[in-house]
């Protein structure tokens, strides 16, 4: 016979506002088995939980249900008190008065009333059937992988590196940096980027705790939450890194030119190429889809290896693939630019003085292909009005229905730059839907461009038209001033979004990692966990879970990294014994369990079992979640999670349909 | 009364409003952030003055008895731009149709052209009769002597399913 | 006529509804419900001849038929409304219409291929400027003929008949022609507008697929001209017409005699 305390509690008038409380107490106290019916205001706070401790041991209570809130929100507070007072933590059962009942039904008040019973009757039937259960401890490694060799997975790296722990930094291009290096300028200081980042980027070279590998991809990932095995492919460089000096003989020598992706295809590179003036590591690389060597596998060309005076290039070097271990994992892919080719009205792509804000920020850079000079990438002339268009691909039913959260700020930026750096008369217009300068002197950004006289125009083009002679213009009305205004700019920059990375669909599944319905990285909760996916371990930082600018990225990398070390840090975890467990004398072997499991936390393993070698099921306990897929499919009934076997879950349901049926102890 | 404009001491009428509403396939009418594109690209904005974001605007906000009263609603060319390009799919086409409608329904100022097509479809089922004309060289033709199919006139059926179609709302 | 013509040429057979009516298009602004009647009564009488494929040659006549196969299907009270008014003048609705536009089905059906083996004189040294117009490229989300930014049938299925097509800045502008129900100046100015920019190409002429364009811009050149205050000279036809001379059809029996604009000239620049 089980003895059982119920407690019902207000919620201030959240709950009681609705529900009658006082009768669900007493309609608890009638109930078999019920030795213990209160109701209180905040069951949550010091003298709830106070109450609950001192008829714990006043009444030898023996079992809890409290009838509050979503289990969500206070289950852990009120285990921690029930183990407080001496009782097994997990013979406590939360009953949803909140969220199931007032919040729901607002405007029933008496219907309110009658589930709540219901639900508390519910409560008590599976509050006796519970059993006590122990959490487990499992050891783990105190090192972290990190996906993204950009600003997000640089600050992580330092962060992780700096408190002792051993970090992979594994990043798919040449070189670390990622798309901050390809900034001129950051909003709203105006620092220079490469500036504030190369200092940072030598710093993980160096870092004795850090191993960068660059030119390298993730391509499996195995075990669970504090025991990852980890597969990284080093793809060839084709030069020594050991002995290559960056000193970019051969790339003056090679007869191959390609588009540079890192300068937005605005110039060439050379089949072997350092990736960029900033690289860090600074060592050649050689393409083999560009190469003519390695591209007709012939013993052609091999320019580069003749002026190579450290004889650097190899030619035979080989992918390498390396296994790490690690405890954690930290996504920082970042995001890419948006094709604005696909808004084909603007005309970018058919035009040549049509850019991107990325384009843009490549000819401003002082290492860019124009030195630093704004100037049209069709004729190389200053241009004498230039207009910024808001909102490409961003905000848009047809492409994507996000904010892009930086457009804004990097075309007030861009505005502002292209002010200073033309020394001649320049009109410069902005034309927006909304103007978003929400972070910290942003808006003193905003006030700065106006006061350089920079045109705000608040409407946004519909077309955008070339004449033969490569001029362009575009009518825009305009709301502050009613007109219909037809401007003829030079060049214009359009403000394209932040795109989710092409790779996300693979990287995801890596690690079943869920994705939110724009394509980025899935937080565990908006709020609450943004810095971590729903998969235990598995962090996130940066533009890969929702774009950002380079003061959130930053600080959520910082964030993401003292998630892995609270994780990671003690050396071991404690798991949740809400898991499947097999009762071998059951399991058949059939493995329908195995196929089943979402988080593929089901191996096979050959046990003897009364004598016999038998496959049967086993439950990798770190990475079930407990989600009880593999319980309901199993056909001998064998596996089953703590806490929810099949009795205790249809006595609720007997309890829910049947007033009278009181299984009362049985 | 929450809402006054105080230029002409109009008020909103939300009825008409969800009237409108009902008329549209989708309710993206309400998604209207006003980016202007649409009036940007207007084929009728630079000679007859046509501004569909305004439009839109007007009747999110319930100020929808101005309009079916109104010349501008007619001014429209259906180039569908607006369709295409809406960020938000709020189609203001779609709307100028619907205070049209609305516009007959009131038997407020419609173009006469329109009233004439009407009841020459009911007539001949076709909204201009087949006519002779007159080529550069001062030929006068029809569809006989260009040897094209006869064209009968409608049944009794189809007038009586004609008028009744007029008869929805 | 030039499309009567020319499409047996092709292999295709024309079999005509068995009567003439409106599609709905100008009754849409009046009461969208008779329209899509209208409409949908088109596709009832294509159903009586028991095949399956619509053509349909003209931009607005295309639109408001798609349309209303559209809603239609996703209209379920609407659709039994008009279904029951069908049914009282003994009409039954079909779904199952595929309803075609002349150059989206000449290009996409009949297929380039086919064209170009049939063509006997091909057009060359002929530039032309297309208009393919406004509804049959506009709104994508129909599934419309052609892309609605960088539309290329017409000027491919051209390039078959060995005329080379010209781009230019107004090439998506429209006719106007909706606004000679109620502001018929408005129209002519827009017409105007683009015949003038059209005439600065110094082209051979300017190709249409749709014949409510063509009345815009052949039968009302003149008057267009005189709106925005200039003379007009461009010849205007419509695509299949030059598909019936590139087939080596007689030109009396493709209407060029009929075109108001200076079609003869465009004959002329065709070099036999």
């Amino acid at each position: 016979m089980a003895r059982i305390g119920v407690y019902v509690c207000h919620c201030g008038l959240n709950i009681a506002g609705v529900v009658d409380v006082t009768k669900v107490a007493e309609y608890a106290k009638t109930l078999p088995d019920v030795v213990t019916a209160k109701h209180y205001t905040y069951m949550c706070s010091e003298p709830g939980q106070r109450l609950i401790q001192d008829d714990i041991k006043a009444d030898k209570l023996d079992r809890i249900v409290i009838a509050t809130c979503s289990p969500r929100m206070h289950e852990e507070t009120f285990r921690k008190a029930v183990a407080e007072a001496g009782l097994n933590p997990y013979l406590t059962e939360i009953v949803n008065l909140r969220e199931h009942v007032s919040w729901a039904h607002t405007h029933e008040p008496e219907k309110a009333t009658e589930k709540a019973k219901a639900l508390v009757r519910m409560g008590v039937a599976r509050a006796r059937l519970l059993e006590p259960l122990q959490k487990r401890k499992v050891s783990v490694e105190k090192s972290v992988l990190i996906l993204g060799g950009g600003i997000a997975g640089i600050q992580s790296s330092l962060d992780l590196a700096n408190a002792g722990f051993k970090v992979y930094l594994v990043e798919k291009a040449p070189s670390i940096g990622g798309r901050m290096a390809q900034l001129d300028k950051t909003f709203p200081t105006l620092d220079c980027s490469a500036c504030i980042l190369t200092p940072k980027m030598v710093d993980v070279a160096k870092h004795k705790n850090i191993t960068l590998m660059t030119n390298a991809e993730v391509t499996g990932v195995e075990g669970f939450v504090g025991n990852y095995n980890v597969t990284i492919l080093k793809r060839p460089r084709y030069v020594d890194a050991k002995k290559c000096v960056g000193c970019e003989a051969c790339t003056k020598v090679c007869p191959v030119k390609v588009p540079d992706k890192f300068n937005e295809n605005l110039t060439e590179r050379r089949a072997v190429y350092v990736y960029s003036a900033h690289a860090v590591p600074k060592i050649a690389i050689i393409n083999p889809e560009n190469c003519l060597r390695l591209k007709t596998k012939k013993d052609v060309c091999g320019k580069c290896q003749t002026v190579c005076e450290p004889k650097a290039i190899n030619f035979e070097q080989q992918p390498e693939s390396v296994q790490v271990k690690v405890g954690g994992i930290i996504a920082a892919v970042g995001s890419e630019v948006f094709d604005a080719t696909r808004m084909a009205e603007l005309g970018y792509g058919r035009f040549k003085n049509v850019i991107s804000n990325m384009e843009f920020e490549r000819i401003s850079d002082a290492s860019g292909p124009t030195k630093g000079k704004i100037l049209t990438p069709k004729d190389g002339k200053t241009p004498k009005t230039i207009a910024f268009i808001q909102c490409v691909g961003s905000r848009d039913k047809r492409f994507h229905e996000y904010c892009c959260r930086v457009g804004c700020m990097v075309t007030l930026k861009q505005a502002i730059l292209a002010r200073e750096k033309i020394h001649e008369p320049v009109r410069i217009f902005i034309c927006y839907i909304d103007m978003r300068a929400f972070g910290k002197g942003y808006d003193e950004f905003y006030r700065r461009a106006r006061d350089m006289d920079i045109d705000f125009i608040a409407g946004i083009p519909s077309e955008i038209h070339g004449t033969p002679d490569g001029s362009l213009h575009f009518d825009v009305y305009d709301k502050g001033t009613n007109k219909l205004l037809e401007i003829h700019p030079d060049m214009i920059v359009l403000g394209t979004g932040l795109v989710p990375n092409k790779d996300l669909e693979r990287i995801s599944s890596l690690f079943h990692a869920a994705r939110s319905a724009d394509g980025f990285l899935l937080e565990a909760h908006p709020k609450l966990r943004p810095l971590e996916s729903a998969v235990a371990g598995v962090f996130l930082a940066g533009a890969c879970q929702g774009p950002k600018d380079i003061p959130d990225t930053v600080a959520q990398a910082s964030g993401a990294a003292a998630k892995a070390i609270d994780l990671l840090s003690s050396g071991e975890i404690e798991l949740e014994p809400l898991k499947a467990v097999v009762d071998k004398d059951l399991c058949s072997g059939c493995r329908i369990c195995e196929s089943i499991c979402p988080f593929v936390a089901i191996e096979m393993k050959t046990e003897k079992v009364k004598g016999e070698e038998r496959l049967r099921a086993d439950v990798i306990e770190v990475v079930c979640q407990g989600c009880g897929a593999c319980s309901s499919a199993c056909p001998t009934g064998a596996i089953k999670i703590q806490q929810y076997n099949n009795k205790q879950v249809v006595t609720q349901v007997q309890a829910a349909l049947n007033e009278t049926c009181v299984e009362g102890g049985k | 009364m929450s809402l006054v404009d105080l230029m002409s001491m109009a008020k909103p009428n939300l009825e008409t409003r969800d009237r409108v509403l009902s008329r549209l396939k989708t309710k993206e009418l309400v998604n209207c952030y006003q980016c202007i594109k649409c009036t940007s690209g207007c084929t009728a904005l630079k000679l007859l003055e046509l501004k569909p974001h305004e439009i839109m605007k007007l009747v999110n906000l319930g100020f929808v008895d101005e309009l079916p009263t109104s010349d501008i609603i007619w001014t429209c060319a259906t180039c569908l731009k607006c369709v295409q390009r809406c960020p938000q799919k709020a189609s203001p086409y779609h709307v100028i149709i619907a205070l049209r409608n609305l516009a007959v329904e009131k038997e407020a100022k419609v173009p006469e052209t329109y009233l004439k097509i009407v009841s020459q479809i009911l007539e001949t089922g076709l909204a201009e009769p087949p006519q002779k004309i007159v080529t550069k060289k001062m030929e006068t033709v029809d569809r006989e002597c260009l040897q094209l199919p006869k064209i009968k006139a409608p049944k009794e059926s189809f007038q009586t399913a004609f008028m009744k179609a007029m008869e929805e709302r | 006529m030039s499309l009567r013509e020319t499409l047996p040429k092709l292999d295709v057979e024309l079999v005509d509804l068995t009567e003439s009516f409106c599609c709905g298009d100008p009754v849409k602004s009046v009461n969208e419900f008779t329209a899509n009647f209208l409409a949908a009564r088109i596709l009832a009488l294509a159903n009586q001849t028991g095949l399956e494929n619509l053509l349909v040659p003209c931009n607005r006549c295309h639109f408001t038929i798609s349309e209303a196969q559209d809603t239609m299907k996703n209209n379920p009270k609407t659709a039994q409304k008009i279904i029951d008014l069908l049914k009282e003048e003994g009409l039954q609705y079909s779904s199952n219409i595929k309803i075609w536009h002349t150059i989206d089905f000449l290009h996409d059906s009949v297929g380039l291929t086919k064209i170009r083996k049939a063509v006997k004189k091909p057009l060359k040294g002929l530039k032309v400027a297309t208009h393919i117009g406004c509804q049959i490229i506009r709104y994508s989300d129909l599934g419309r003929v052609d892309d609605a930014e960088n539309p290329r049938k017409l000027d491919e299925l051209l390039t078959t008949l060995g005329v080379e097509s010209v781009d230019y800045p107004e090439k998506l502008d429209c006719c106007g022609a909706a606004l000679m129900r109620s502001h018929i100046d408005s129209a002519l100015s827009l017409a105007g507008s683009k015949l003038k920019a059209v005439q600065k190409l110094g082209v051979g002429g300017m190709v249409v697929s749709c014949p409510d364009c063509q009345l815009m811009f052949d039968a009302r050149q003149k008057d267009a001209g005189t709106t925005v205050g200039t003379k007009l000279n461009v010849p205007v036809v419509y695509f299949t017409q030059l598909l019936g001379l590139a087939l080596g059809i007689d030109e009396k029996k493709l209407g060029l005699q009929l075109n108001q604009s200076p079609a003869e000239e465009l004959l002329a620049k065709i070099q036999s």
